[in-house]
């Protein structure tokens, strides 16, 4: 035993240990968060549960545990209890309801119950019971009311769609262009004109557009009018509630469902998920414009960070005489890495937002002021912010690829009578492209995932519109935008719903984590085929 | 017209033409010259971003530390030489009404103004003007001769035309009101309306106070009815009354006498009603209390004597005992007596003034004077704070109303108040408080940066204490046992592990860890010895594996055989856990953490920052320290080895030595990353600015304030800046870490290469 403590042997499973841990912990952590995201869009049985009091409840068991019991020695008493998504937040308050097993009479599975998603108040659990148009009743029955309800709501939704067209695109352009004229006309007066032909032209064209918008705003209501379906509902415990059709975004029962109409409505849901907006405060419908955000931000951040990066380092370690001063550079550089990111989103407050933007809308956009165009945060602002804190990632990924490059090359290069700049053009930045590739890949990676400094620099829970859209100047860089990133912070614990959004936070979470592990996987992958590359052209 | 290049590194050119071959040559080198402007002026930009983050950072924070300024105005004169009692103005100063002995004056501070014009009232009548006074609602009042007291209303109504702004004074006299129907001068008077009722308090004689208390109420009639109520109170001490002053709630009495005391009467129904204790605040006996008077929110008072001493005092009540008048500041003196003290409505700054011709204004908190201002000529009357604190006014005996600008947007800030113990009102001593926004009108931001570095150390502590034993025992691990194969994978594993978004990790932590860590702690505390007694057993299990089995298995793959053990050890200590806490913590821990430790328990705690933090300061710390132990030079290992040492042997004494000042300054990085971490802090402690090490408490992190309070604060606005400061901190205490781990790491560097 003694010789076996001194042979070491068990030391070393103990720090074997210490490994294991941490990766155990990146497997939890990743496999908890893909089985609380991906299963959430799965539908999944309804179950009709008869109380000893006599109530009615409806829906889908979330969970079960032992009832907890603080005042007891013991922690938990012996019974169970689930917890079941009963919806109909209008009728009951809450999404969720913890059930006693004991006092469950009977449980049932009715082939006809239904899960009506609504786009306000949340999901109704029940039958339908009747179908209005208008006043008349078309439909009785619950197997009626259902067929029909199915065979209407296509149009509905096509009908909901026109409509939402119409106010985002005609009536959000023609407050765009009304809203330019003001400003127009603002930026007039401030130039000292009261009267005049420009104005009067202003004026004409705004009447103009008034005309237009009244002209759409009766076409919206005529196509509103299209539609006066109204459905009837009944709960589990007898309650009805009428439904307008188009309130409805998707009806299904769930228990006559097949495994393969399961998983068609478990696209359709992630579909729905990754391509609309969200609805109820974002704890439903989408994250299509947080997508958006992120990715147009990386996009923006990439195109500032990568020459910059790279011009950089080439002046470290190509141009700059080696010394003290630019080893001092270098290490502040590599420290620049380590400064909080917070600190990044204080300065690009400081300076992009307040000292720049205030600049840009006193010289350019004074018509606008009081209220900021470019002096408040914006993704403009916030993609600077984030290029300067992920520029030492590129410099850093750039002077290691150069190290690389064999002094030959250069030299050969040279000696051939080339300049210092087709030297660097034709052969060191080929040689060094996959480093510069690596190090932006690493950069967009830490900028996908980066939140706090987004947080003071041009992030909104819900941003009204995205950064680009078919109005001049097409790409609106002063807008604020959604990310991926603050929304988990945002619906995780700023929302008046968490419980119900929290699954898709971790829907969202999933998200997010694809895309920087991808990210960071294709790094990987480039480092180690560059790596190998280069140790066979090693001269 | 292209000549033809026959490399494609533009080396040799054959020239056509001997005139194209110069010009292109002109264009080579042109480009040439281009791209090395580009490439230092790309470099010198990076630089500068490096130093602008400093200079912005540190150009918006430091106005907090500028001493403040005034600007001496034309003085004005009203024209009556007449001393001037009382006064107040608008609050652009432009517009003001004063009290003289002879009547009430409305002027204009404006040159192009109107001149002095004098305001009827006629409710004086026979008696003179003994005494003017401003209310506490801002407008002004007189004492009579004949002991009534005239309360004169004043509102500056503001109006805009275009961009023109209009300033309207209007003044309504109201009625007399009597405070002593012995009809003795009222001097000393204090007037205020609150709820429909009106106090007033005039001193009516050397040792006599009248009290008057006026109530309307309004039947349902409409009709109202007038109740009022005398009171005569009577000094109970050697001395005269030379000052007085009543809180706006009409709580306290307090009188300044002769003797340098400062005596309180509690005014509130009940038995504590009558004269109470009184406070020695002057220099010497014999030195009277000449000036009292409230700050804003009428908490702290004020007291000046004739000697100049000013001193701040405050009603405290520490626990089970009585309210007591309790002194708290000392001001810078004054040289002559001080004659009179105005609140600033804006914050806690007041000004004093001495019958020398000094001007002082002071911070009630901070107990900093900031400004001593000289009034030559007559001598002082009478003192105002401009309503928006951005000039002090002060009138002369000869009837000259001198004005100065101030220039001083954040009195509050000291070095002191950001990082020391400030006795803030109402608190019961002083203290460490964070506490930037409020209720009330009244309240006053508390900025001590102090309980939010303390909960930065305190988060990044527990960080690290989860973080260093997993990341160093992991990296040597790697860098020494694990087979190579295996290495080529888990590494990179590793590093995705950083990659994590923070935001992630702080989710999962304030939503699933904490409530899961609640139901677990005792289990959490017990895996911490399990884990590692387990991975001892196994290895003892190994041992006694055939050899012939541990053939088929190569060194270096232990941790296969780890995974599952970790597994089973973790779901023994919880099950372990459960078990004490059942038989030895009566079934709740936290019942018994109460009682036994006094430690409470908060949800999102610590121990959940710690573990979550932890989680992503491991691999910063595990890919440093694992370079550094991997790069070890071989020649020092296989020294070591070919002497006798065990494989345990020379890790230990041969590799960790070599390798410690890369261990260091891995640390040291991993506690960069800890100090600025910010969505984690955010999401998985309460955010409370408490100062408390124990682990199941919240605390409330540097980072995660300033990400959660600068969206909401004004720019420009001292909130705005000591949000900078505390960036600056951040950026500070990171920039030095990282810097000292980085030079430990190019020494290390140097110190392997001589091995080679």
């Amino acid at each position: 035993m003694n010789r076996f403590i001194r042979s070491g042997d068990p030391f070393i499973w103990v720090t074997g240990s210490a490994l294991a841990f941490a990766l155990l912990l990146v497997a939890g952590l990743l496999g908890l968060v893909l089985v609380s995201g991906l299963g959430f869009f799965w539908p999944r049985s309804m179950v009709e549960i008869s109380l000893a009091d006599g109530r009615k409840l409806a829906g889908s068991i979330e969970a079960r545990e032992r009832i907890p019991d603080p005042q007891s020695g013991k922690k938990t008493t012996g019974s169970w209890r689930f917890k079941l998504k009963q919806g109909n937040r209008d009728l009951y308050g809450s999404d969720f309801v913890w059930v006693d097993e004991k006092d469950v009479r009977e449980r049932a599975y009715p082939k006809e119950i239904a899960v009506i998603e609504r786009r306000e108040w949340g999901a109704f659990h029940g039958r339908p019971l009747k179908v209005l148009e208008g006043e008349t009743v078309v439909a009785e029955g619950v197997d009626r009311s259902w067929a029909l309800l199915i065979q209407r709501l296509p149009a509905a939704l096509s009908v909901y769609d026109q409509a939402r067209r119409i106010e985002k695109d005609e009536l959000g352009g023609i407050n765009f262009k009304k809203e330019k004229i003001r400003l127009k006309r603002r930026s007039l007066e401030l130039k000292g004109h009261s009267k005049g032909s420009a104005l009067d032209a202003l004026k004409a064209e705004e009447e103009r557009l008034q005309k237009l918008f009244d002209k759409q705003m009766e076409a919206l209501a005529a196509l509103r009018g299209t539609v006066r379906t109204n459905v009837v509902f009944v709960s589990a415990d007898g309650q009805e509630k009428q439904v307008a059709l188009t309130n409805i975004v998707r009806a299904y029962r769930p228990n006559e469902l097949s495994f393969f109409g399961r998983l068609g409505l478990y696209s359709s849901r992630l579909w729905e998920f990754v391509s609309e907006d969200p609805r109820e405060s974002n704890t439903e419908g989408g994250v299509f414009p947080a997508i958006f955000g992120t990715v147009m931000m990386v996009f923006i951040m990439s195109l500032v960070v990568t020459p910059f990066g790279v011009l950089a380092a080439f002046y470290l370690r190509e141009y700059a005489r080696q010394g003290p001063f630019v080893s001092a550079v270098r290490i502040a550089v590599n420290n620049l890495a380590g400064v909080p990111s917070i600190v990044f989103g204080v300065f690009g407050l400081g300076f992009f937002v307040y000292i720049v933007g205030g600049s840009i809308d006193r010289l350019f956009f004074p018509e606008a002021l009081p209220s900021p165009t470019y002096g408040t945060g914006g993704i403009l602002w916030a993609s600077l912010t984030l290029a300067l804190l992920t520029v030492p990632v590129v410099i850093v990924a750039t002077e290691e690829g150069l190290a690389a490059v064999p002094r030959g090359a250069r030299e050969a290069s040279l000696a051939l009578g080339a300049t210092k700049f087709e030297t660097m053009w034709r052969v060191v930045l080929p040689a060094v492209f996959p480093s510069v590739l690596t190090g932006l890949i690493l950069a967009m990676a830490r900028a996908a995932g980066e939140v706090a400094p987004l947080m003071i620099t041009g992030v909104v829970k819900l941003a009204p519109a995205l950064p680009i859209d078919e109005f001049p100047p097409f790409f609106h860089l002063e807008r604020k935008f959604m990310h991926l990133g603050f929304h988990i912070y945002d619906v995780g614990f700023q929302s008046p719903n968490v419980e119900a959004a929290q699954p898709m936070v971790y829907t969202t979470t999933i998200l997010l984590l694809v895309v920087v592990v991808a990210l960071n996987l294709t790094a990987i992958i480039v480092r180690n085929r560059l790596s190998k590359k280069l140790r066979t052209s090693g001269l | 017209m292209a000549p033809i290049s026959t490399t494609s590194d533009g080396g040799l050119d054959v020239p056509a033409r001997p005139g194209v071959a110069a010009r292109k040559k002109a264009r080579r080198f042109l480009a040439d010259r281009i791209a090395r402007r580009l490439v230092y002026g790309s470099g010198v930009l990076v630089i500068l971003a490096i130093a602008a983050i400093l200079f912005v950072l540190f150009s918006v924070a430091l106005p907090l530390l500028l001493p403040p300024k005034a600007t001496p105005h034309q003085a004005v004169d009203l024209g009556f030489s007449e001393p001037v009692l009382a006064f107040v103005t608008d609050e652009y100063r432009e517009n003001g009404v004063a009290c003289l002995p002879s009547g009430f004056v409305q002027f204009s501070l404006v040159e192009s103004g109107p001149g002095p014009t004098r305001i009827d009232t006629p409710g004086i009548g026979e008696a003179k003007i003994v005494q003017g006074f401003v209310t506490a609602s801002g407008g002004l009042a007189a004492g009579l001769s004949d002991g009534r007291l005239l309360p004169v209303d004043v509102a500056f109504e503001t109006s805009f035309e275009g961009s023109k702004r209009q300033i309207r004074t209007v003044v309504t006299p109201g009625k007399p009101l009597v405070v002593d129907e012995g009809g003795r001068p009222t001097e000393l008077a204090k007037y205020l309306v609150r709820d429909g009722s009106t106090k007033v308090s005039a001193r009516v004689g050397p040792r006599d106070v009248a009290i008057l208390e006026a109530t309307e109420t309004a039947n349902l009639m409409g009709e109202s009815t007038r109740e009022e109520k005398r009171e005569l109170i009577q000094l109970q001490a050697a001395g005269e009354i030379t000052a007085l002053a009543m809180d706006a709630r009409g709580d306290d009495l307090f009188l300044g006498t002769s003797t340098g005391e400062v005596i309180r009467f509690d005014r509130r129904a009940g038995e504590d009603r009558g004269q109470k204790e009184s406070v020695f605040v002057a220099r010497s006996r014999t030195t009277a209390v000449t000036a009292l008077g409230f700050l804003n929110g009428d908490r702290t008072l004020i007291a000046g004597d004739a000697a100049g001493g000013v001193v701040s005092l405050q009603m405290l009540q520490p626990d089970g005992r009585p309210r007591t008048l309790t002194p708290m500041n000392q001001f810078e003196a004054h040289k002559g007596r001080v004659v009179g003290i105005s609140p600033s409505r804006r914050d806690k700054g007041f000004v004093t003034i001495d019958d020398g011709g000094e001007v002082k204004v002071h911070y009630g908190t901070t107990g900093k004077t900031l400004l001593s201002l000289r009034a030559e000529g007559a001598r002082l009357t009478g003192t105002s704070f401009a309503p928006k604190a951005d000039g002090v006014l002060a009138a002369r005996a000869d009837g000259k109303i001198l004005h100065w600008s101030l220039q001083n947007p954040h009195p509050e800030i000291t070095l002191r108040t950001l990082f020391g113990k400030v006795w803030y009102e109402g608190y019961n001593e002083p203290g460490y408080v964070w506490q930037s926004t409020g209720g009330t009108d009244d309240f006053e931001a508390k900025f001590s940066l102090t309980p939010l570095i303390f909960g930065t150390l305190k988060g990044t502590f527990y960080a690290l204490i989860v973080a260093i034993p997993l990341a160093l025992f992991g990296a040597l691990y790697t860098s020494q046992f694990l087979h190579p194969n295996l290495k080529s994978i888990i590494k990179p594993g590793v590093e995705i592990m950083a990659a994590l978004p923070s935001v992630v990790l702080g989710f999962v932590a304030g939503l699933w860890l904490a409530p899961a860590v609640e139901r677990v702690v005792p289990g959490i505390l017990a895996t911490i010895i399990v884990v590692p007694v387990f991975a001892f057993a196994a290895s003892a299990v190994w041992e006694r594996v055939p050899t012939a089995l541990k053939r088929a298995v190569p060194a270096g793959y232990e941790i296969l055989f780890l995974l599952p053990v970790v597994l089973l050890a973790l779901w023994v200590g919880l099950q372990i856990g459960h078990q004490i806490e059942h038989s030895l913590l009566h079934g709740d821990y936290r019942a018994f953490f109460l009682k036994v430790l006094g430690l409470t328990y908060d949800q999102r705690n610590s121990v959940v920052v710690g573990l979550a933090m932890g989680f992503a300061v491991i691999p910063i710390i595990f890919t440093v320290a694992e370079d550094s132990l991997s790069s070890v030079p071989k020649n020092l290992t296989a020294g070591s080895l070919a002497l006798g040492a065990t494989r345990w042997q020379t890790a230990l004494r041969t590799v960790l030595p070599t390798a410690s000042p890369g261990i260091f300054s891995a640390i040291m990085i991993g506690f960069g990353r800890a100090v600025g971490e910010t969505m984690i802090v955010l999401m998985a402690t309460g955010n409370t600015p408490v100062m408390d090490w124990s682990p199941f408490n919240g605390f409330r992190a540097m980072s995660a304030n300033v990400a959660v309070e600068l969206p909401e604060a004004p720019e420009g606005g001292t909130l705005f800046r000591v949000l900078f400061v505390a960036a600056l901190l951040l950026f500070a205490m990171t920039f030095v870490v990282n810097t000292a781990a980085e030079l430990v790491r190019l020494r290390l560097r140097k110190k392997y290469r001589t091995y080679e």
